[in-house]
Order: structure tokens, then sequence, then C-alpha cells
């Protein structure tokens, strides 16, 4: 075996085991996150909301491209805890197809009911909640 | 699963195992070694065995192993068992920031009944310098207690330096070198350590035992902890577990006739790991390199949050520090007490290796932590895309 060996790499992944006991949600969305990235810059209906910071060990980035006054795509990119990562994959999944009163009705209670985040880590859910705010804030 | 957290554990060797299983059984030596008959006798005759066993490992004679149940108690009765016996009035203990939780809070207990205790802060990369000991002595230092190996990051203490200069001074010297027998030559005929402190489940040996060197010249005196029956010359009652006791006498004589060739292969499979990491960018060697112990590599990740590296590895079995069930463990406080920020001592993995490990395997984890390194940098708004 060297290094790069995807073969292994992929026997490995696959005995993914969840070992230390996160909610199966977010230990799914944390090991397979969809919808990671940016946009181009420039990409036109993009608006961009970060919530966060270094400090605190928890900055999550969204960005919403709209087209039509719905969300037609959302990328994320997130450093923190798993419980943060699962947050951002969540939104992206959960936004799509929705308008701008549609996703300002999203409240961290939501996200900790559908990521079945525990109460120590509720602070994930608001990071969520306020990178989605700090995007729709941009939406004249 | 690749398993690098020797230093935190190891499994039974089979031939330890094969030395315990006769002392388990109704028709082996299960009886009580204390007891006056045939039985009896065989019983204390395995004990005395393991005893001598122990001994030769350290370079001690067998009267001076006192059985415990394993290093937090050998180290409790070490320290409080000194204190004890020369009285707590007074009295001041040198140690310092990095040693093992269960010296720390043995030394916290301590102050509670009015010892004062002086916790030395080691240099950057983990070293305690026999000066900055010598400097906090007080003509009330009683002991000065320090480990031989750190468990975290491996660096190897100047004890053999230092125990001589205490010796001349008459303060007492207890090492915990838990993560040094059996990886180290560790002979206390050439170095005058007092108390030293030992387990067997790190190098192969069952849990749940371990002993304390007590050196008898000159004599270094203790306080029991433990009341009962006045086994071992005083020091610590309870009936002798011989089984337990049987595992660790032939865990100590295996580590003895393979110290060599262990620390040699796993020194090559360190220095192995480490390269292959540093295809990585950004990432810092926590402790002495050219003070380090051959089995413990521990790094640092700058860009990546701690409690996501150690989830993204769920094939890996390593440590954020020492043992720590969770991944969502505090920042690391020996790599705090390094220097190392928050941010950053929560981002660091110890990597321990053992008997068990190959090439392949070292290959393998160096690997994984790569991508998976590579991939949550991605993932960070922080770093630029």
């Amino acid at each position: 075996m060297v290094a790069g060996d995807v073969t292994l790499m992929q026997a490995l992944k696959s005995s993914d085991t969840n070992p230390f006991g996160y909610p199966e949600p977010i230990w799914e969305l944390f090991m397979h996150p969809p919808h990671l990235g940016e946009f181009p810059a420039g990409t036109p209906g993009v608006v961009t909301g970060e919530a966060g910071s270094k400090a605190a060990r928890s900055v999550l980035r969204l960005q919403l491209r709209f087209e039509d006054g719905r969300v037609a795509e959302t990328r994320f990119r997130a450093y923190g805890c798993p419980n943060s990562i699962a947050v951002g994959g969540w939104i992206a999944q959960w936004s799509r197809g929705k308008r701008r009163e549609e996703l300002a009705a999203l409240k961290a209670a939501e996200l900790r009911q559908a990521l079945e985040i525990p109460d120590d880590r509720a602070h994930c859910a608001l990071l969520g909640e306020d990178a989605l705010r700090a995007a729709l804030a941009h939406i004249g | 699963m690749i398993y690098l957290d020797y230093a935190a554990t190891t499994p039974l060797d089979p031939a330890v195992l094969q030395a315990m299983l006769p002392h388990l059984s109704g028709d082996g030596t299960f009886a009580n070694p204390a007891s006056s008959h045939g039985p009896g006798y065989k019983a204390r005759a395995a004990v005395e065995k393991a005893r001598a066993q122990v001994a030769a490992l350290l370079g001690a004679e067998a009267a001076e192993i006192v059985w415990t149940s394993g290093a937090t108690e050998s180290n409790n009765l070490a320290i409080k068992g000194a204190l004890e016996f020369r009285g707590v009035r007074h009295a001041h203990i040198v140690t310092s920031r990095t040693e093992h939780k269960c010296v720390l809070d043995t030394c916290r207990h301590l102050e509670t009944q009015g010892v004062r205790v002086s916790y030395l802060k080691p240099g950057p990369e983990g070293v305690v310098s026999p000066e900055a000991v010598l400097e906090a002595l007080t003509p009330d230092t009683v002991l000065v207690s320090l480990m031989w190996v750190n468990n975290e990051i491996g660096t190897v203490q100047e004890v053999a330096r230092l125990a001589p200069l205490l010796r001349e001074r008459g303060v007492l010297f207890h090492v915990d070198a838990v993560q040094a027998a059996g990886k180290l030559p560790v002979d206390l005929r050439q170095v005058p350590i007092d108390l030293l402190s030992v387990s067997a489940h790190k190098i192969y040996g069952p849990k749940g035992v371990g002993a304390l060197y007590v050196r008898r010249k000159p004599r270094a005196r203790l306080a029991p902890q433990m009341h009962g029956g006045g086994h071992e010359w005083g020091m610590r009652s309870g009936t002798l577990a011989t089984h337990q006791i049987a595992g660790m006498g032939a865990a100590f004589e295996l580590a003895g006739t393979r110290l060599a060739e262990d620390a040699q292969r796993l020194a090559g499979l360190r220095d192995l790991l480490w390269t292959r990491l540093q295809a990585l960018p950004r990432i810092l060697r926590n402790g002495a390199p050219e003070r380090a112990a051959p089995h413990v590599l521990n790094v640092s990740f700058e860009g990546v949050e701690g409690e996501a590296l150690r989830a993204s590895l769920p094939e890996l079995a390593v440590s954020s520090g020492s043992a720590c069930s969770s991944a969502t463990a505090e920042p690391s406080y020996v790599l705090r007490a390094l220097g190392r920020d928050d941010e950053l001592a929560n981002a660091s993995l110890r990597f321990s290796l053992g008997r068990g490990t190959t090439a392949g395997q070292i290959e393998q984890a160096a690997a994984l932590v790569v991508q998976q390194v590579q991939w949550l940098r991605e993932m960070s708004p922080l770093c630029k895309p």
C-alpha cells in the first residue's frame, strides 16, 4: 500500500461506523457533505452570508444562487465541528427551490430537530440560522 | 481499523496470556500467595518470579518492587506516601505542568493538606531542564516528581542527569516511567532514582496491575495508602493478584528481550510517519525531535478544527492527547503548557506505535490523515479556495 491507494481508501471509508456516536443525520452529512464549495466570482444571482468566528472555532459561509425568485442552488464552506458542517449541508439541501420568505422562516429549533443536534451543540444550529439571515440581508 | 494508540494501552501478548492462565484455574496456582500451605507457596513462588522479572528490566532488586493496581496507584503511593511519611507540614514538591493527570491531581490533593507545589513550565519542546528543577528547590522540598517519557508528546526528560543532582541534595526523586519501561533502557543501578512507577498494560501485559520501585539503599520510606494485612512490606496491603502479577512479569521479561529491536523498528516507523505527514504544509511536530521516545509522534495541524479532524478519521484509533473516549475532548493541557494556543492544541493528534504496527499501516494512516486534512482545509471558508 502506498499513499493514495484509492481502492484501500474506499474500503476503509466504507467501514465508517460513527465510532464517536454522533446523531446519524449529522454523521451522514459530515462524512458526505452535499453542495460543498463556492460559486465562481461574478456568478449572477448569488448572495453570500457568513456567521461565526475563528475564535469560536466555527465559521459557516452560505452562498445562495437565485433564479426567478427561488433558490436554484446553495453552496457552503465550513470550519468547525461535525455539527457545524452538517448544518451547512442540511441548509444547502433544504433551501433548494425556496423563496426568500420561506428561507427567512427557518429557525434554529427546526435545524436542531432535523439534525438531532444535542443541547450542548445548540449554538451550531444558531450558526446556520445566522448565516442564512446574513445572506438574505443582501436581497433588496 | 488502524490502531495507533499503543501509548494508551497495548494488547496482551499471547505469551503473557499463557503465563497468566495457570493461575486462574482450579487445578492451577489459584491459592492465596500469602497462605501457608503448598498451593499458597506455589502461588507465592509465581509472584516472586514475576517480581524478579520486573526488577530485572529496571536494574533493580526484587525486594524493591511493590505491586500495585497500576501506575495511577503507584504514583499516588509514591507521592502521598513520601509526603505523609515525612509529614506534610511545611513540605514542598517540585513537579511539572506536563505530568500525567494522576500526578498533578495527587499534588493538588496534597495542596489541600497544606503542601506547597511548584509546577514547572517546560520549554517549548516539552523539556524540563535539570537546572530549572534545581532552581525550584527550597529547604522544604521533600520530593521531585517528573515523568521519564511524556505520554502525549514522547519527549524524554533528562532524568538520568537530574537524579544524581537531587541525590547530592538529599531530595527524593520520583519518576513516572510508564512510557519509558520497556521502551528505553532503564537501569536503576546507574541512575539514583528513589521511586519509580511502572505499569503492565503499556507493554503488552494485563490491565489492572503495576508496580512501584522503592529504593532500599538509601531507603525510600513511604506511609502506606492502603491499610490491611501488611502485604508488600506493609507498603500496600491487599491479596496479591497472582495471575495479573505473573502476566506483568512475563511482559517485562519479554520487553527486556525485545527492547533494542522494538525501539529501533518503532523509531524507524515513527520517522516514516513524520516524513509522510510532511506532504502537508502547515503542520507542527510537538516535542523535541532529538529527545523523542521511539513510539510517539504528536502533530498539530493548522487550519482544521480539532473535533472535525478526529471525527474525519474513524478508521484510525489515535488520541488527541492522552487517552480520551470522545472526539469532543478538551484541548490537551500538555500542548497548552508548551505554548500552543487552544485551537492548535485541539487540532493535534498523538500517534503511538507498537509491536503490531507495520510500515503498511503507517503508509495507510499517513495517506488518510493527509487526505482528510486537505479535505477539511478545502472546506474551510478561512482557507483560500
